[in-house]
């Protein structure tokens, strides 16, 4: 960390400094930073983790009432009251510094995005957060216990083989628990379903953004799994395409925000 | 060991139904129990088994002792099958098997769904309920997505294409164009069939089976007893059934189904024939990939020619060596889940003793099949009927 470098990161805008790392969403309404379709403090704050993981080994953090503890520790990071790092959210803007002390601010250009499309977008989460299940639901019990794996690719090894999600088998048939899984795969199948083909959780925002999409992954180390496409995602899917995975909302209900492992295309 | 005869059949329209629960399933079982040649009373009914995912939460617990009250089964053993969209194929084999064992001598299978009296917000919210919720749902996935997943990886290793979808689209909707009981009696031309409205790529509204209400009820019979209540019984030949991981992510291909294969072959072996015996089958299109992906599992097709079957119509009533959906399938005969199991069955009994619609009728037909998917494949039973005992 002796000089500044800059990066465009999981869809984000990374700069890592002497002092630390900031991270803002590319997202922007009249130069101010706001949070793509799919992001908060919470994605922004695992995001820029990752990117300063691969720079240093990051020991306990200090977080703040904005950042879904949950994840943070899901995705393997230590919380404390008084830790080394300290996560910064800035007041007025989807920016994040990650620093040992002071807040951190980097300029930078965004995107410019649309204004109704982005009061859209918030108002739905809103109206979500006060959803309730009519039929099929992921308890948030079920939610907790499978978040390592949902969130940080959490594995099980049997033999050679590695095992994702996680499954409770039983004899010589029981996997020991893995390291988590690298974050990258290939595309053997995709979809994008219309806002009336998708699950009611996504129905207040699956018409806003013309549907969602999923794809069916291999990934490198051999399981295979199901992902949504980052709702900011531009580049299309195709069989045989490279994707990577970052943290975004998947959708609310009950009050709860649920997030998850979403895929960019690489 | 006894053989065991379906004797009796009968279904509801299927649609959107202005009766409830009660009112489907009275109307489905006595249409049954009046398709009996002899002298039969619904008293004399042993056993009771009632396929249902109980679809909006109405009526989930004691469905059947509800149902089977009011058609004057009283006091007998009864239950809820479920197994997804599968339910009462299986307990369709459940009947079967009770007889088989020598516990019953006569037995209903039926199948009942209520689908169209909710919301369409809550109704999605049951749609996806027979996948792996945990993993698949939180992925975006209902069975929409699911089959259209399938649909484009069997695209990619075999060369298939959505055209061959849409043949298999406007094939179903042709032969479901005279059946009093389908839901969508419409024809559709190739050019609709292909242009229609994108619900999940590459899957388009003509490629999905619509939401239906409707029951479905059979009565099975041991051999002794079938030749005294029946002038023309239709002998089940071979019952098989199989399972495969809930989640598509968990299976090594996602271009066929597992469960189905097994369930073929068990079926095939029991009743001493092959998949070219079959004179005519129902198979669970829920999607038209489903109808392509099962021509191959249940051995019509070549692997990785359910494309070109249905690209050369060698599944159409009476051009090939069988007729594949000659009730319109689920896609225009419609698909009321738990109904739908049974209800194949009643398309078999009734086309295997001639009594559909003159234009609809199968010529020539002594063995049939059918086939019913829970889900994306999770589960299986297929069964097959013959006019004689072989």
């Amino acid at each position: 960390m002796s000089s500044n470098q800059c990066v465009n990161w999981q869809g984000n805008l990374a700069c890592i400094q002497p002092g630390g790392l900031v991270i803002k969403s590319r997202h922007t309404i009249d130069g101010r930073h706001v949070f793509g379709p799919d992001s908060d403090f919470t994605t922004l704050a695992v995001s820029g983790l990752s990117l300063l993981s691969e720079e240093i080994q990051i020991t306990s953090i200090t977080s703040n009432e904005n950042i879904d503890l949950l994840v943070l520790q899901a995705c393997g990071y230590s919380i404390i009251e008084d830790g080394e790092w300290t996560i910064h959210c800035a007041n007025d803007s989807a920016c994040i510094s990650i620093t040992k002390g002071d807040e951190m601010d980097w300029e930078v250009t965004g995107n410019e995005t649309d204004r109704e499309t982005y009061n859209l977008m918030e108002s739905a989460w809103q109206e979500e957060m006060t959803a309730v299940s009519q039929g099929a639901f992921v308890s948030e019990q079920a939610y907790r216990s499978g978040a390592a794996s949902r969130m940080n690719f959490s594995s099980q090894r049997l033999g050679d083989i590695r095992i994702w999600p996680p499954r409770e088998m039983i004899g010589d048939q029981r996997p020991v628990d893995a390291p988590p899984l690298g974050q990258s795969g290939i595309i053997e199948s995709w979809t994008k379903l219309s806002a009336g083909g998708a699950p009611s959780e996504f129905s207040l925002r699956a018409p806003i953004l013309g549907g969602i999409g999923t794809v069916f992954v291999k990934l490198n180390e051999g399981p295979r799994g199901v992902f949504l496409i980052a709702d900011d995602e531009t580049s299309s899917p195709a069989i045989g395409k490279e994707v990577s995975f970052t943290l975004r909302r998947i959708y609310a209900q009950d009050g709860l925000i649920r997030y998850g492992l979403k895929a960019l295309i690489c | 060991m006894v053989d065991v005869a379906v004797i009796g059949a009968g279904q509801t329209k299927y649609g959107n139904h202005a009766l409830g629960l009660k009112g489907m399933w009275a109307e489905s079982a006595e249409n049954a129990f009046a398709s009996i040649d002899g002298d039969f009373d619904p008293s004399m009914v042993d056993e009771a088994f009632i396929g249902s995912i109980a679809f909006g939460g109405g009526q989930i617990g004691n469905t059947a002792a509800l149902l089977t009250e009011h058609t004057g089964m009283d006091n007998i053993p009864v239950r809820r099958v479920e197994n997804a969209c599968a339910s009462s194929g299986f307990a369709f084999r459940d009947a079967w098997m009770a007889i088989k064992s020598g516990q019953a001598d006569i037995v209903v299978a039926g199948g009942i769904e209520k689908m169209n009296d909710l919301s369409p917000e809550r109704k999605r919210f049951w749609l996806g309920v027979s996948g792996d919720t945990e993993w698949e749902r939180l992925a975006g996935l209902t069975f929409p997505g699911t089959y259209a997943l399938m649909a484009r990886r069997h695209f990619h290793e075999y060369g298939s294409v959505h055209d061959d979808l849409v043949n298999i689209s406007v094939k179903n909707h042709l032969h479901g164009l005279d059946n009093e009981y389908a839901h969508l009696r419409k024809d559709v031309s190739f050019d609709k069939a292909q242009n229609g409205f994108m619900v999940a790529d590459p899957l388009t509204l003509y490629d999905c089976c619509p939401t239906s209400d409707g029951a479905s009820t059979v009565i099975l019979a041991a051999d002794h007893v079938a030749k005294k209540l029946s002038e023309d019984p239709i002998w089940v030949l071979g019952s098989g059934a199989g399972s495969d991981h809930l989640a598509l992510h968990d299976r090594p291909s996602i271009t066929q189904l597992i469960a189905s294969q097994r369930a073929a072959r068990n079926a095939y072996d029991q009743a001493g024939i092959s998949a070219s015996d079959i004179d005519l089958a129902e198979v669970h299109d829920c999607f038209t990939i489903a109808e392509l992906m099962a021509t191959e599992d249940l051995g019509f097709a070549a692997r990785g020619e359910g494309g070109l079957f249905a690209r050369e119509g060698r599944g159409r009533r009476n051009e090939g060596q069988v007729t594949i959906n000659p009730s319109g399938g689920l896609k225009s005969k419609g698909h009321p889940l738990g109904a739908t199991g049974t209800g194949q069955v009643v398309e078999v009994f009734k086309q295997l003793r001639g009594e559909v619609e003159s234009s609809r009728q199968v010529r020539d037909a002594t063995t049939a099949l059918t086939h019913n998917v829970g889900g994306s494949g999770a589960t299986c039973a297929v069964h097959v009927f013959g006019r004689d005992l072989k």
